[in-house]
């Protein structure tokens, strides 16, 4: 036990000097101690991987040079868009496809969504001539499907945090369904395809598993 | 898609609960911590497993933060809960990626068990509760003989419904919501700490000459503290300063007031509102008298019932506003933001916390040295203080974002004057500067 005289408090500590006052303490009982707290450490500034830096410097350089070269060369056909895009999605890819955190579901499905915009702004750049939409949008779309249903079969006790994502795609797959409609898609079988999944897990959910589905609906959508 | 074991297995957010989400980060973390001190060093491996039992019998402390369409909510978690050894950081970041998902931690060193908590899952008296039947529940796994005398909940009691109610929306009144709108409050300024790093002094004084001594000032332990701690920010902080301009806004200092006491609820979520003392201190003539007069008008005003249904209803009214209902939740996290940087933190000079008693049954007294609780210090609110009796033991614990310890010092040779024996702990942050 140590005391300090100035403010006339008594003091258990291993530390010669009083955390009130920072004056010397006066040692009353020599004793071996454990430090009721774990000590105090300065925390290392974290040191960055410097090959995040170049990339994103040479990306940012690149952007501007398309742009500027697009610029130049008139801008009536904006080529530059699609290495542009390029660049963009490579980001997305790594940071919230790779490097993230999130829940491997929301993960595919968003990578999902970002390639079939990524292919579709190139093939209206380039010859427009629609096989974005024709084959890509729905065949992903139905990869995506068997991707988290296989996830949810795979690692069943994580469901709670996969079946939201599954309940979008499966509304997301049909969006071919509405293109075939309003006349954009032209080739019937994927769309048609990637539909028939979608209704099929949609059916498989709700005759079997609608508990969890009510429950989840409930859980996201309470206000 | 297995069948889930509870009848019920997520909650939303109450309505204190939902605004920390959105407002929490490194520096204002929105945590706190209640230790217990026993008297023989902990074993890791028998506290996990207590903490295992004790989760079945506190699912809604078994729960991740998931956001929804329009809020976030607490859902069910069925990862493992993994208990740690305490490092130095004082009610750092809840960072959930870091600890499974959860939303509370459960620390040991050398004697101590410590329960950090983000402020989304409960207030003190929730956190309280949870570390009595983790206390009853190690004690009993290192096989002493100890029984919970229906003070602890253990885990062969099942939960019930009051537990986990939204208090705050069952007793609110729809009339009675007005808001009065409020100055910003004066900051204690001083040399900031490295982010991470929190001091901490804590200052031990008997439980019973403490209450003889309030009461000879003829009012509650709280009150008068927080007399004290007015008076000290008056001495060290505006005395001799008044005419500058930093110096011409109001201390107010910021009393949560557990509500449990003053309406039938058993919640151990979030249910506590606040008295907030206000002084304006830009003269050069204040006396302790004059705050302590002052002090309990202001606590006679704010604990009232109806006031205390005015503060809370004008939260809950903030909440059921359809508008801000309808607003998808990655817009709402924008509103309340704003909302909170205007109506929040900024309006308290510091947050003075008195959890009150903690009753161990008799049979654990023998193997409990003390409690303490503490709050975390953010950029705003650089001193705050938490205080907890178990016992003979008042325990009032100070924490800090700032090098000075001048309030501190201040504060304890004022008790050293009245004649109390203090005893000082601290986790000598110095060091590390």
């Amino acid at each position: 036990m140590k005391y300090c005289n100035k403010c006339q408090v008594t003091i258990q500590t291993n530390h010669d000097y009083c955390p009130l006052c920072h004056q010397t303490l006066e040692t009353v009982e020599k004793e071996d101690l454990v430090e009721k707290y774990p000590q105090a450490k300065s925390q290392l500034r974290a040191i960055h991987n410097p090959l995040k830096k170049i990339i994103l410097f040479i990306s940012l350089t690149a952007i501007i040079v398309l742009l500027v070269t697009n610029y130049l060369t008139g801008f009536h056909q904006p080529w530059s868009l699609i290495p542009i895009g390029g660049i963009v999605f490579f980001w997305m890819f790594m940071t919230l496809g790779i490097f993230s955190k999130n829940n491997i579901a929301s993960k595919l499905l968003f990578l999902t969504i970002a390639t079939i915009l990524f292919v579709y702004m190139i093939d209206e750049l380039s010859y427009s001539e629609g096989w974005a939409l024709n084959y890509v949008m729905p065949l992903m779309l139905f990869s995506c499907n068997i991707g988290i249903s296989l996830m949810i079969l795979i690692k069943r006790i994580n469901y709670r945090d996969y079946i939201s994502y599954l309940l979008l795609i499966v509304v997301f797959s049909l969006a071919p369904m509405v293109l075939i409609v309003v006349n954009v898609i032209d080739v019937l079988w994927p769309a048609i395809t990637s539909f028939g999944l979608a209704i099929f897990i949609l059916l498989l959910i709700i005759f079997f598993f609608p508990k969890s589905i009510k429950d989840e609906i409930k859980k996201r959508f309470h206000a | 898609m297995a069948k889930t074991k509870f009848h019920r297995d997520w909650y939303k957010l109450d309505n204190s609960a939902k605004i920390f989400p959105t407002v929490s980060n490194q520096t204002e973390t929105n945590t706190f911590r209640v230790t217990v001190s026993l008297k023989e060093d902990i074993q890791a491996d028998i506290l996990q497993k207590a903490t295992d039992h004790v989760l079945e019998r506190y699912p809604m402390f078994k729960v991740k933060l998931k956001k929804g369409l329009f809020w976030a909510f607490l859902d069910h978690n069925s990862k493992p809960f993994l208990i740690q050894p305490m490092t130095h950081e004082i009610c750092g970041e809840m960072i959930p990626h870091d600890n499974n998902g959860y939303l509370f931690k459960v620390m040991y060193h050398h004697r101590d068990i410590a329960i950090e908590m983000f402020h989304s899952l409960a207030d003190g008296g929730g956190v309280v509760e949870l570390l009595k039947s983790l206390t009853y529940e190690y004690l009993r796994l290192t096989g002493k003989k100890v029984t919970p005398d229906n003070i602890i909940a253990t885990k062969d009691e099942k939960l019930e419904y009051e537990e986990y109610e939204d208090a705050n929306v069952k007793y609110y009144n729809k009339k009675n919501r007005k808001h009065i709108p409020e100055k910003r409050a004066y900051r204690i300024k001083g040399t900031e700490l490295e982010t991470g790093l929190t001091g901490l002094i804590s200052g031990t004084v008997d439980t019973k000459s403490m209450l003889t001594l309030a009461r000879k000032n003829d009012m509650t332990v709280t009150e008068y503290l927080t007399s004290i701690v007015m008076y000290t920010i008056y001495v060290t902080q505006i005395q001799y300063r008044e005419h500058l301009k930093s110096n011409q806004r109001p201390v107010k200092i910021f009393v949560p007031v557990n509500l449990r006491k003053h309406f039938p609820s058993r919640t151990l979520r979030n249910f506590s509102n606040f008295i907030k003392t206000n002084m304006m201190m830009n003269q050069s003539d204040i006396t302790f008298e004059d705050i302590k007069v002052l002090v309990k008008n202001q606590f006679k005003e704010g604990i009232r019932k109806e006031e205390l249904i005015r503060k809370m209803s004008e939260n809950v009214a903030f909440e059921k506003n359809i508008f801000l209902r309808i607003t998808p939740y990655i817009l709402k996290q924008f509103v309340l933001k704003i909302g909170y940087s205007m109506l929040g933190i900024k309006l308290n000079t510091m947050s003075f916390t008195n959890i009150g008693r903690v009753v161990f049954p008799e049979s654990m007294k023998p193997y409990i040295k003390d409690v303490t609780a503490c709050v975390y210090a953010g950029k705003f609110n650089t001193v705050n203080c938490a205080i907890i009796t178990y016992e003979d033991r008042f325990k009032m614990t100070f924490t800090r974002s700032i090098v000075e310890t001048k309030i501190e010092r201040e504060f304890f040779r004022f008790l050293r004057d009245q004649g109390l024996d203090i005893e000082i702990e601290s986790n000598y942050v110095e060091e590390s500067i």
